[in-house]
């Protein structure tokens, strides 16, 4: 009676240190540095390092919103960037927390014979988009601006304009309802 | 079972899902042969890589032949432009172009001449040119294909892959369009010829000519060529397939000829296959044989509203107005002009845009010719589009996801291998323009992914600043570090006193800067460090006093001369200097070479000013004078004067510096006394203590003058000019006595039995505090400058003065340590 009290208090001590060697050496062995759904989340936002969300760049978001923070923080990814926030998170979505910018992508355009040179806007700029040096005239990379308006607020004479990306051949989208139709019976009989 | 090759040989045909049979109408226009319409007065050729991957040759106002290059570039898809006529450049500008979108495009405006004159042709024989050459002819003919969808043609005849099957596509399987039928009833020689030069290229195991059944005349023209041509025996062979739309699609094509199906996302040449349109071999070979570049193509010209439908030789960049002018074209009320076949052309709105490469039909159809725009219905999910889709896509699925803009779920219904052909619309009983809905959700995906790639750049780019601010913090620090180890390094090969300088002078800082917390009490500083017991400035002076004791007793092992940064300033100054160590005690080197330091500093704050070589002059004769006491005296007081003048200079033009006389008065008297004391022969130690506490207080006064002038100008700026000069008057008349009391009580106090030490001691104390002064006076020329211009110009004369002031106060206090020396030897 008391012996097979004994074996089964050995046979569950060694099952016990057998399974903690497996996990320890488990842990070990696949652990994933980091919180991968920071990545996740990360992935989904608009990245243009904009800070309206209140946080200093679209990583630090990612890291505060898979640390609960609230999905509905950013106005550049609008809508359609708070659901897949909150489908990702299971949450629920909410209205945006600032009027969604309107969809219309803009870049920054610095008028250059106003531009003193003052290197203000160029410090500003997350991405490194504008090039110029002091006292010199700057100008922004179109393609590599991300429509974030940070330049905008520290220009001393204020000669940033956000100007909506020009519509050419290769990113026009087909709404061919957008299109002003003029019969060419009308046109032809103007002429 | 029969290898393909065999197949191919025999004409075997597979069938290719979907497809539908519209009405043809070809009838149209293919009766008629190709013919020229009256060349068009301007012409509008688009250059929309220009900016991007090439650059205009041709300028405003140039005159270019017919034929003449336009544009230069390097990119990967980049196509050489060419002048379709001789004529004149009007104008570079965007330009409506001939696009569903009717954006505006970059475009050349040609005037024509009427001429047509050529330019310069390179006609060769195609057996002399290697393959390279051929592509580069090729290519700089700007060949494209003729089939609407203008891919780069040297891309594709110069591909990597392993050729053994290439498609000449004559299926023209769209209703309505007739160009390529009539170019190969009229031109299949020269159809068979840029055949040759594709099999040369290429040199694939078959050749097949793929026509539809419904045009026989075209195989029958081509079969002939064939057996005329020098192509290999049986290398080549036409193959009528059954009329269906969209064969003539690459892929349905391929399919049809060989029963393989292009996977999704490849491109046929993986499979070995190239398919070229008739057009286009029709283009190599005028490039080849006879060197002209691809500047005008057939034109389909139908529909019941145009009165002479036909084809047409019409140059690139014809406006499209003009044609249709020549054509007989009649607009009813509801005109629609569409370009391209009625299945998968586009309406334009704009009739003044230009025949492109691509250009191979203008529709116009009359009203009971095309069914008028009716309202979308809802999907009755009856799946008559899945069976008519050539791709085996299931459109109601991608039209549900696309409606609800689903955009992932649709491309996860394989959206992109979607070719457009228009054949679900068509069947489609609810008359839904799906075709539209597929588009606008491609171009969202496409939109949404050049997004993504845009973002991770940003990210990159984002992370890659971060970095750089990091690695730049982390250098300026090391940067900061690495000079202060430098600086530590030198200051110990160099004497300890130069230590003790700099401590005192933090401690002076740091009372002075105690001062400016209370600025009424500022006002009137000196007076509240010697009057009013100022614990802050008391507890200061004790710890410079202190420091200047301790470093004096170090000093005394080390030879302060010597090793001096001073060598730099002027051999002068170092002559003196040698001097002084020869003659002086070391107790007293101490005192000169904080001396030297102040000089030093000064002179590098006005290293322009030439007057420091005037001052080293001034020092350089009190050296020689040294040993006459009462000649010294006088050139201290000598000093204090031409101080004096120039204070009257700088307090002429401002009415707020009008103390400043009887500033420098007392600091004359207080000269003067120095002066008649020091005459008196000096006989005993006593004397020499009264002595040296008289000449420290010289030098405090000295720095007290300073000190106020700092003062009166901090109160121009702040506005007390009106209780200033009081209040500066009775710290002139206190001064002294105060300044002796302390010196006394501290004396008295710490350093009793060591007299000299005190008055080093003073002396350092002295220096340490002449120099906070200067601080305060950099800080207020600071102020000014930043105040207003004229306040900066005074300013900076004053600057200079003090600059000059400084020097003297230098040279006082070299004076003085000699003088000490003198005593020493004496006691000696």
């Amino acid at each position: 009676m008391i012996t097979s009290i004994f074996v089964a208090v050995a046979v569950l001590t060694i099952v016990a240190i057998v399974f903690g060697i497996i996990l320890g050496f488990a842990a070990d062995k696949f652990k994933v540095e980091g919180n991968p759904i920071i990545d996740q989340v990360e992935a989904l936002l608009p990245q243009t390092q904009c800070g309206q969300c209140g946080y200093p760049g679209c990583r630090p978001y990612a890291e505060a919103i898979a640390n609960g923070d609230k999905v509905n923080k950013c106005p550049p990814g609008g809508t359609a960037t708070m659901e897949k926030l909150a489908e990702l998170m299971g949450v629920d979505p909410e209205p945006l927390n600032q009027e969604a910018q309107e969809a219309v992508k803009k870049v920054a355009y610095i008028r250059e014979d106003e531009c003193i040179g003052c290197t203000k806007c160029i410090q500003a700029c997350p991405v490194d988009a504008i090039v110029g040096t002091g006292k010199l005239m700057h100008t922004v990379i179109a393609k590599d601006c991300t429509g974030c308006d940070l330049c905008v607020e520290p220009c001393p004479v204020d000669c940033i304009d956000m100007l909506p990306v020009q519509t050419t051949l290769k990113n026009w989208d087909w709404k061919l309802n957008a299109i002003p139709v003029t019969l060419v019976s009308d046109s032809q009989e103007e002429k | 079972m029969l290898t393909l090759l065999e197949q191919l040989d025999k004409g075997s045909l597979w069938q290719s899902p979907g497809g539908i049979h519209p009405p043809e109408l070809k009838e149209l226009s293919n009766t008629q042969a190709i013919s020229r319409l009256p060349l068009a007065k301007h012409f509008i050729v688009p250059v929309p890589q220009v900016g991007e991957q090439a650059r205009l040759l041709i300028d405003v106002g140039q005159t270019v032949l017919k034929g003449q290059l336009l544009t230069e570039g390097n990119g990967f898809l980049y196509l050489p432009v060419h002048a379709p006529t001789s004529g004149k450049v009007t104008d570079i500008k965007p330009v409506a172009s001939n696009h569903a979108s009717g954006l505006a495009v970059l475009s050349i405006i040609i005037e024509a001449d009427g001429l047509d004159t050529w330019c310069q042709l390179n006609a060769s024989d195609p057996n002399t040119l290697s393959h390279s050459e051929l592509i580069f002819k090729i290519k700089q003919a700007g060949i494209s294909g003729m089939g609407g969808a203008t891919f780069p043609t040297h891309i594709k005849l110069n591909t990597a892959s392993e050729i053994g099957l290439v498609i000449i596509n004559g299926v023209e399987c769209e209703p309505y369009i007739t160009a390529d039928d009539r170019l190969m009833r009229e031109h299949s020689h020269e159809i068979l010829k840029g055949i040759e030069i594709i099999h040369r290229l290429l040199s694939p195991q078959r050749i097949i000519i793929a026509i539809e059944d419904n045009k026989p005349e075209a195989a029958k023209a081509m079969q002939q060529a064939i057996s005329l041509s020098n192509l290999p025996a049986n290398s080549t062979r036409v193959t009528v397939i059954p009329t269906k739309y969209p064969s003539g699609g690459e892929k349905q094509l391929i399919q049809i000829i060989t029963g393989k199906e292009v996977p999704s996302g490849c491109l046929p040449s993986q499979l070995g296959i190239v398919v070229q349109n008739v057009g286009t071999a029709y283009a190599i070979q005028d490039a080849i044989y006879f060197g002209k570049p691809l500047i005008e193509r057939v034109v389909t010209f139908t529909g019941k509203n145009i009165h002479q439908p036909g084809n047409y030789w019409l140059p690139i960049g014809t406006p499209i107005t003009a044609a249709l002018e020549r054509v007989g074209f009649q607009p009813s009320t509801t005109q629609k002009l569409i370009i391209g076949g009625p299945m998968m052309g586009y309406a334009i709105n704009d009739t003044y845009v230009p025949v492109l490469k691509g250009t191979n039909c203008v529709l116009a159809p009359s009203d009971d010719e095309i069914s008028p725009d009716m309202d979308e219905k809802a999907c009755i999910r009856c799946g008559e589009c899945a069976l008519a889709c050539p791709a085996l896509l299931l459109p109601q699925q991608l039209f549900w996801h696309a409606k609800a803009e689903e955009y992932d779920k649709a491309a996860s219904f394989n959206l992109q291998d979607c070719i457009e052909c228009g054949c679900c619309s068509y069947v489609c009983p609810s008359d839904i323009p799906l075709v539209e809905y597929y588009r606008i959700a491609k171009s969202a995906l496409r939109i949404a992914a050049e997004e993504k790639v845009l973002a991770e750049q940003a990210k990159l780019r984002f992370e890659a600043r971060l970095q750089r601010l990091e690695d730049e913090k982390i250098a300026r620090e090391a940067k900061a570090k690495a000079a202060a180890e430098k600086r530590q390094a030198n200051m110990k090969s160099s004497d300890k006193d130069a230590v003790a300088a700099a401590m005192a002078r933090i401690a002076a800082k740091k009372a002075a800067q105690s001062h400016e917390v209370n600025q009424p009490v500022n006002t009137q500083s000196d007076k509240a460090v010697t009057e009013t017991t100022d614990k802050k400035t008391a507890v200061s002076a004790a710890i410079a006093r202190a420091k200047a004791k301790k470093a004096a007793q170090t000093a005394q092992s080390h030879s302060s001369a010597e090793n001096n940064p001073s060598q730099a300033e002027s051999t002068a100054l170092n002559e003196q200097d040698n001097i002084t160590t020869e003659v002086m005690s070391q107790k007293d080197r101490i005192a000169a070479a904080v001396a030297r330091a102040k000089a030093k500093k000064a002179a590098q704050n006005n290293q322009a000013n030439p007057s420091v070589l005037a001052v080293n002059n001034v020092s350089e004769m009190t050296t020689s004078d040294d040993v006459k006491n009462d000649k010294k005296a006088k050139v201290a007081a000598a000093i204090a004067k031409a101080k004096a003048k120039k204070l009257h200079q700088t307090g002429s033009t401002d009415n707020a510096t009008e103390i400043e006389p009887t500033e420098t008065h007392s600091v004359i008297i207080t000269a003067t006394n120095n002066t008649v004391i020091t005459e008196k022969p000096v006989t005993g130690s006593k004397i020499d203590a009264t002595d040296l506490d008289k000449k420290a207080r010289v030098a405090l006064a000295i720095a007290k003058a300073k000190a106020k002038k700092s003062q009166q100008k901090d109160d121009k700026i702040i506005g007390y000019e009106d209780q200033h000069p009081l209040a500066s008057r009775s710290e002139v008349h206190h001064n002294e006595p105060i300044s002796t009391d302390i010196d006394t009580e501290s004396v008295a106090d710490v350093v009793l039995n060591d007299p000299e030490k005190d008055k080093k001691a003073r002396i350092a104390a002295a220096v340490a505090k002449a120099k906070a002064k200067q601080l305060q006076q950099t800080e207020t020329k600071n102020l000014e400058l930043a105040l207003s211009n004229a306040a900066s110009q005074a300013d900076n004369f004053d600057s200079a003065t003090l600059d000059k002031k400084a020097k003297i106060a230098a040279a006082v206090a070299k004076a003085k340590a000699k003088k000490l020396a003198l005593q020493a030897d004496k006691k000696d």
